[in-house]
């Protein structure tokens, strides 16, 4: 049985070390990521707590590969505020950069952004689910933070 | 993305800083396709029965068919058989655009499916599809969208297309 993942691509008109850096510094986090903030250094082998603006656990993890401005993997990524989501296990979530063709025919480049969340297992398939909700969002916030300065969707308390 | 099934669906979410009326008026009217859609430009504005057409930059016919249903701006469908020449042959998919406002912006779904098994068009559009709604998002809140840069091949391929 192949394992629950969820790919998401978006291009972005950025530069990938800008892309790097909205993706690693917990104060831009805290503006595109509904509601949350990342407490982290990004070096490999540290924790990741994804944190609420009020301070509780919302998700932790922690690096396993962090290549500037190209690849980010954050492993043992589990859900805390949902027991059913935190009862689906660890998760893995790649985050690949790359300055990219659009399309073949297309012609032309844009920052490439390509999100891989998987599961460790089929039990985890609720978690990639509840995650295939959410990366659209977060990422719809983060290409208009980068393109416009501004937020699609203001942060609110989520629980 | 999804590809888990035989027939493989490909399901894509976004979401846009604008209303429906605008991206419905972005998917349907050739004079703003053009202006995101990396020069197409698509026409599907004329309702259930009437034809999606799109052309190219070179201003070849790359699409004309048939429009499944429209229910501005909510939901547009249309088939999708390209017709350049050096595509695989393959029966007509379906395309379904689900346009929901949002938390004062539009949530815009496209799911694109009926392939058959193993379709090699399902892996075209499945790369396809994220830039030009990459690129329409950009249009649509800034104004422009991602520009192609329409090299020397890229212009060859356009000119000899369809």
């Amino acid at each position: 049985m192949s394992k629950p993942s969820f790919v998401y691509v978006t291009y972005i008109r950025t530069t990938p070390e800008k892309l790097w850096a909205a993706l690693t510094d917990p104060k831009t986090i805290g503006k595109y990521w509904l509601g949350t903030s990342v407490d982290c250094d990004f070096k490999p082998g540290s924790p990741w707590r994804m944190n609420f603006v009020d301070g509780r656990s919302a998700d932790s993890g922690e690096i396993v590969e962090a290549v500037p401005p190209r690849r980010l993997v954050v492993g043992r990524w589990q859900n805390h505020f949902r027991p059913e989501l935190e009862a689906a296990g660890v998760t893995r979530c790649t985050f690949e950069i790359e300055l990219a063709d659009y399309y073949p025919d297309f012609g032309g480049q844009a920052v490439k952004l390509t999100i891989t969340h998987d599961a460790e297992t089929a039990q985890g398939a609720p978690m990639i689910e509840a995650v295939s909700g959410g990366w659209p969002k977060v990422l719809a916030n983060l290409k208009s933070l980068m393109e416009t300065g501004d937020v699609t969707f203001q942060i609110e308390a989520r629980s | 993305m999804n590809s888990t099934t035989s027939k493989p669906v490909f399901v894509y979410v976004t979401y846009i800083a604008t209303t429906p009326e605008k991206v419905w008026e972005a998917l349907t009217k050739p004079e703003i396709s053009e202006q995101y859609w990396f020069g197409y430009r698509v026409q599907a504005d004329g309702g259930r029965g009437a034809r999606m057409t799109a052309r190219n930059p070179a201003g070849k016919l790359a699409h004309d068919d048939p429009i499944i249903e429209s229910d501005p701006p909510n939901k547009l469908v249309y088939d999708w058989k390209p017709l350049y020449r050096d595509l695989p042959d393959e029966r007509p998919s379906r395309v379904t655009f689900t346009l929901q406002p949002f938390k004062g912006q539009t949530k815009l779904t496209i799911i694109h499916d009926e392939f058959d098994e193993g379709s090699k068009m399902f892996e075209m559009i499945s790369a396809g599809w994220p830039a030009v709604l990459s690129s329409l998002k950009s249009y649509l809140e800034t104004g422009k969208g991602l520009e192609p840069s329409w090299n020397d091949e890229a212009q060859k391929r356009a000119a000899a297309g369809a």
